[in-house]
């Protein structure tokens, strides 16, 4: 009964993973932008917004910028393939997932660096002054804060012996007490810091800026158009809801399924939309009232985070 | 009589400085400091007595203990005590004049520096008396506290500088030393000693098999390093030349004679604890390290001094480098070599300082450039300075040249002959900048550039105790009588 | 007993974070808000020692303790801080993400270097020991890179609350009358080194260390 068994009902749990990523990434989105705009007095353009923005993207015809090679072909695909194969691995719905020992925390991050690398890649690719300026930003910040995540779950892991993502879920929903020691309180700080920095959002980064020179993520991706751009923007909110769900399965692991019954899936499934909704909620909510870094600021930032993750660490490993 | 024995160093400057805060610095109560260090004095003198005869006593259950190491450093205290409150009415009322350049001296500054003078000589007592590291630690950091405003007392932005510097090195360097005292503490207490023997230093040696080696190795480190800054060794030396040459000349000479001197022999008491549990090669190496160190930078930087007060700062931390690889030599003739030295270094440097404020405030500058012909000029200034500087260079009949030549003895004796060569040769580099720099300002012909000829500064008060010390490092030079068998004593104590 | 072990951690995790804090912000008003909060948590840890062990005498130094390092000295220290603006911020020697990441390593070398005793000693106390020695490094390294003399002040509270932490946790504190001595002492060093600033500030018409150039060889 470990979790590291791989059967059908697994496989079927991780698709299952995958297909409500795929779904609910848009969703999220919209319901933090129309969160934002509530907050901000404006009307706002409703939850399902993101979706039809991806529906009209998707049936505009491919265009490409001229001198750019395969790199800007495949970035957006393989973004989004990346980011689905992580959201296969993380336990989100259940510490059962398809990939066994596979879902290993160190492969996780690996995935999700090589989504941004590609998109980074696919910046450079185009030869303009904003999408390198956006990748050599992105990858300054990615390089900060890619210790910082491996860092803050190995604290937890640590204390399981493994970093295999799945038994340290299980671990956490079996002490929840542990939850409260030092370790994790700084780990789930530290996670929350990159949380924002990978995805791009504030203080980091605004999603919302339409001005170039103060962009990050958007800047690698100004070339996009068409289908391309859909699966760009499909792949940042599958990014953003990945990494809420890491985030949330670690540090709040109430109802996951640690089984593959029915009705424990269908409770995972309830739970976890409830969360990331919530998380969602109080992410934009928080957006309103932040403002954007310096960026020459960022690096204390994560320098910082990165401090209080290896606190997290020595704690774990030296207190009781 | 044994309570008023221990007690009287604490308690007599105490009231001195009741007595300054009370009444300011006036005709009357200008020498209460110098009868307190009187009175420390004679009170040192019977106590060596009546240890030699019974044994160490113990007052407040261990706290204040007087051995013979602890009467040796008494009778030291008193007697650069007594020049340096001797000579303070002089130097305080030479610097009332219409010396612009020493900063604005007036009547508060001077009462707080009679009671300051006095807190410190109490602090330096109860240091010397410390049966207890709480209380060598205590009686360590409130010399900091009490120095600090004495060093910056013209109120110069230099003087500021130097006070800042002093204070903060200091406090982290006694900072250091207390972490290493808690880190012995728990290793003690761990080993079952109770919470008052602990700390104490006759306890701990008579436990040290009990005590872990690692940690102790980790708490001698510390606390030798950290009395060490005190004491001004490498690391943490870099306020010794600062202070000293911003200070009044007496409050110099009572820190180069006296408060290096008592926070050096914490370091030998830690070291007996270390030795007995690490054996003597941990606290060889670290002493001989901190000692050359301290020895190569001195003699370097006297190379290229400018300012003669700092001159005998770095002349000051060579000695105590000399006297630290006398310490990491350990044996009985080193041991005793070191105290002699102590002592002959400590009046001898005294008599400078006090010298260089005489020097200082007839010619209204420090640097050395400026100061020319002084030997033509000021036959009786130059020539106690001159014989104080030959004192310090280790020429006979002075006793430095005796504890330099015991010291070289011991250290070929117990293998440490490369070591102890390379020291001496570099207190010949030292010599040898010293002897430039005191030539450039006495010798040479008045007309050539030199200020105009002002009335001798020293009148027979002021030079009586001056050549009264000087004659008696040169009268220890030859014979250490009174002092012998406490000195042999002192230095036995080291080797059960 | 275990319950007791993790209010331990929690409150020399908050000491550690105060620390951390200390290094991280720039405004020095701040700093002594967390130099209070520092001096609470130290006072936490003593009451939690004392209830652990039985030692009621704990309890009084506690109160000591808090009262002296949570509300005089950060007092003292704000109110030596003076309006102007050149005053409040600091820039020091060594920008703040490299000394985060200093501090990190610092924290490291704490635990390996404190291994012995804790080794030694073995209780539950001892094992948040490494703590204290992070503190009083970061201690050191402020001293050592800022540029504001309040800040250096700041760097020494930081080096004595870590050594008075290391104190607590080895051997349930030191003999009541030594702590007394230090504490007193540590109240009159800040006192004069309060002084001192004042007096810099009157002569050099502010509190920046490079201006304190003019004596060396």
């Amino acid at each position: 009964m470990s979790a590291d068994t791989v059967n059908t009902a697994s496989i079927l749990v991780s698709l299952g993973q995958v297909t409500l990523v795929l779904i609910g990434a848009p969703l999220l989105a919209g319901v933090m932008r129309q969160v934002r705009a509530r907050l901000e007095g404006r009307e706002g353009a409703g939850i399902w917004q993101p979706w039809r923005d991806l529906r009209k993207l998707l049936r505009k015809t491919r265009i490409v910028p001229e001198g750019t090679g395969p790199a800007f072909r495949t970035a957006p695909l393989l973004a989004v393939a990346c980011t689905a194969m992580a959201a296969a691995a993380v336990p989100l719905i259940s510490t059962r997932t398809g990939l066994g020992p596979g879902a290993d925390l160190i492969a996780v991050v690996a995935l999700l660096t090589l989504a941004a690398a590609a998109l980074a890649l696919a910046g450079l690719d185009t030869g303009t002054a904003f999408g390198g300026m956006g990748a050599s930003r992105e990858m300054t910040i990615t390089a900060l804060a890619e210790p910082t995540i491996l860092m803050a779950v190995f604290a937890l892991g640590a204390r399981v012996g493994s970093t295999n993502l799945p038994q340290i879920v299980a671990a956490g929903v079996q002490h929840g007490g542990r939850l409260a020691s030092p370790a994790s309180l700084l780990a789930a700080f530290a996670l929350g810091v990159v949380v924002l920095a990978e995805t791009g959002r504030l203080p980091v980064d605004n999603p919302a800026t339409h001005l170039e020179l103060t962009m990050v993520h958007e800047a690698m991706v100004l070339e996009y158009a068409g289908p391309d751009l859909a699966l760009v923007e499909l792949g940042a909110a599958m990014r953003l809801t990945v990494l809420l769900g890491l985030w949330a399965s670690l540090f709040a692991p109430w109802g996951i399924a640690t089984a593959t019954g029915p009705a424990a899936l269908a409770l995972g499934l309830g739970v976890l939309a409830g969360k990331l909704a919530l998380l969602a909620v109080l992410l934009a909510a928080g957006e309103v009232f932040m403002a954007k870094l310096r960026l020459f600021r960022v690096p204390e930032l994560l320098a910082g985070s990165f401090l209080l993750s290896v606190l997290a660490v020595t704690a774990s490993f030296f207190l009781t | 009589m044994n309570t008023l024995l221990l007690l009287t160093p604490l308690v007599a400057p105490l009231l001195a400085a009741l007595v300054y805060a009370a009444f300011g610095w006036r005709r009357a109560t200008a020498h209460a400091g110098t009868a307190a260090a009187a009175l420390i004095l004679a009170d040192g003198i019977a106590l060596a007595v009546r240890v030699m005869r019974h044994g160490a006593i113990d007052l407040l259950g261990g706290w204040l203990r007087a051995d013979p190491l602890a009467a040796f450093m008494l009778m030291g205290i008193g007697t650069i005590a007594l020049l340096a409150a001797a000579s303070s009415p002089a130097y305080l009322a030479a610097a009332h004049g219409p010396d612009a350049d020493l900063g604005q001296i007036n009547a508060a500054a001077n009462r707080r520096y009679g009671a300051l003078v006095a807190c410190f000589l109490a602090a330096m007592s109860a240091g010397a008396l410390a049966g207890n590291l709480g209380l060598a630690w205590i009686a360590i950091e409130a010399t900091t506290i009490v120095t600090a405003f004495l060093v910056g007392h013209t109120g110069t932005r230099a003087a500021v500088e130097a006070a800042w510097k002093y204070t903060v090195i200091c406090s982290v360097g006694i900072a250091l030393a207390l972490l290493g005292i808690i880190v012995l503490y728990a290793a003690a207490r761990h080993a079952g000693l109770s919470e008052s023997a602990a700390l104490d230093y006759r306890a701990l040696a008579a436990h040290a098999h009990a005590l872990d080696p690692a940690v102790t190795r980790m708490a001698t480190a510390l606390m030798i390093l950290g009395f060490g800054a005190k004491a001004g060794l490498a690391p943490l030396h870099a306020w010794l030349p600062d202070a000293h040459s911003q200070a009044p000349a007496p409050v110099s000479a009572l820190m180069s004679g006296v408060l290096l001197p008592v926070a050096f022999i914490q370091i030998l008491r830690v070291k007996a604890i270390a030795d007995q549990v690490l054996g003597a090669g941990f606290t060889r190496a670290l002493l001989l390290t901190m000692g050359l160190s301290a020895l190569a930078l001195a003699a370097l930087l006297l190379i290229a001094q400018r300012d003669y007060k700092r001159m005998l700062a770095y002349s000051t931390m060579e000695h105590m480098g000399l006297v630290t690889v006398g310490a990491a030599i350990g044996t009985r003739l080193a041991m005793a070599a070191v105290f002699l030295h102590i002592a002959g270094h400590g009046l001898a440097k005294a008599v400078a300082f006090i010298t260089s404020g005489h020097i200082q405030h007839a010619e209204r500058t420090t640097r050395i450039d400026q100061v020319k012909a002084l030997a033509a000029r000021q036959p009786v200034v130059a020539g106690i300075f001159a014989a104080a500087l030959l004192a310090l260079l280790g020429f006979p009949p002075f006793s430095l040249f005796a504890s330099e030549l015991a010291l070289a003895r011991a250290g070929f004796a117990a293998g440490l002959g490369w070591p102890v060569a390379a020291a001496f040769t570099l207190i010949l580099i030292a010599l040898a900048a010293l002897v430039t720099h005191t030539a450039a300002m006495l010798l040479g012909n008045p007309e050539g550039g030199g200020r105009p000829a002002a009335p001798d500064a020293l009148n027979l008060t002021a030079r009586t105790p001056l050549i009264t010390a000087l004659v008696a490092v040169g009268a220890l030079g030859i014979t250490a009588w009174p002092i012998s068998s406490l000195i042999a004593t002192a230095a036995q104590a080291g080797h059960p | 007993m275990s319950g007791d072990a993790e209010l331990l951690d929690l409150a020399a995790g908050a000491f550690l974070l105060a620390a951390v804090g200390v290094l991280w912000r720039r405004d020095l008003t701040a700093q002594t808000s967390l130099l209070a909060v520092q001096g609470f948590a130290l006072a936490a840890i003593a009451v939690i020692l004392g209830a652990d062990q039985a030692h009621p005498e704990l309890y009084a130094v506690a109160a000591g303790v808090g009262v002296l390092r949570g509300a005089v000295l950060p007092a003292l220290m704000r109110r030596a801080i003076s309006a102007r603006a050149t005053d409040r911020e600091t820039r020091p020697l060594m920008n703040v993400g490299a000394s985060l990441l200093s501090a990190a390593a610092l924290v490291l070398l704490a635990y390996a270097v404190s291994q012995p005793l804790v080794r030694l000693l073995g209780t539950a106390s001892a094992r948040a020991l490494p703590m204290g020695l992070a503190v009083a490094l970061i201690g050191l390294l402020i001293l050592v890179t800022r540029r504001k003399a309040l800040s250096q002040i700041t760097g020494f509270l930081l080096l004595d609350n870590g050594i008075t932490a290391i104190a607590f946790l080895a051997a349930a504190g030191v003999p009541l009358l030594v702590e007394l001595g230090v504490s007193f002492d540590l109240l009159l060093a800040v006192l004069v080194l309060r002084v001192l600033t004042t007096r810099m500030r009157a002569l050099f018409g502010d509190t920046d260390l490079d201006d304190l150039r003019e004596l060396h060889d």
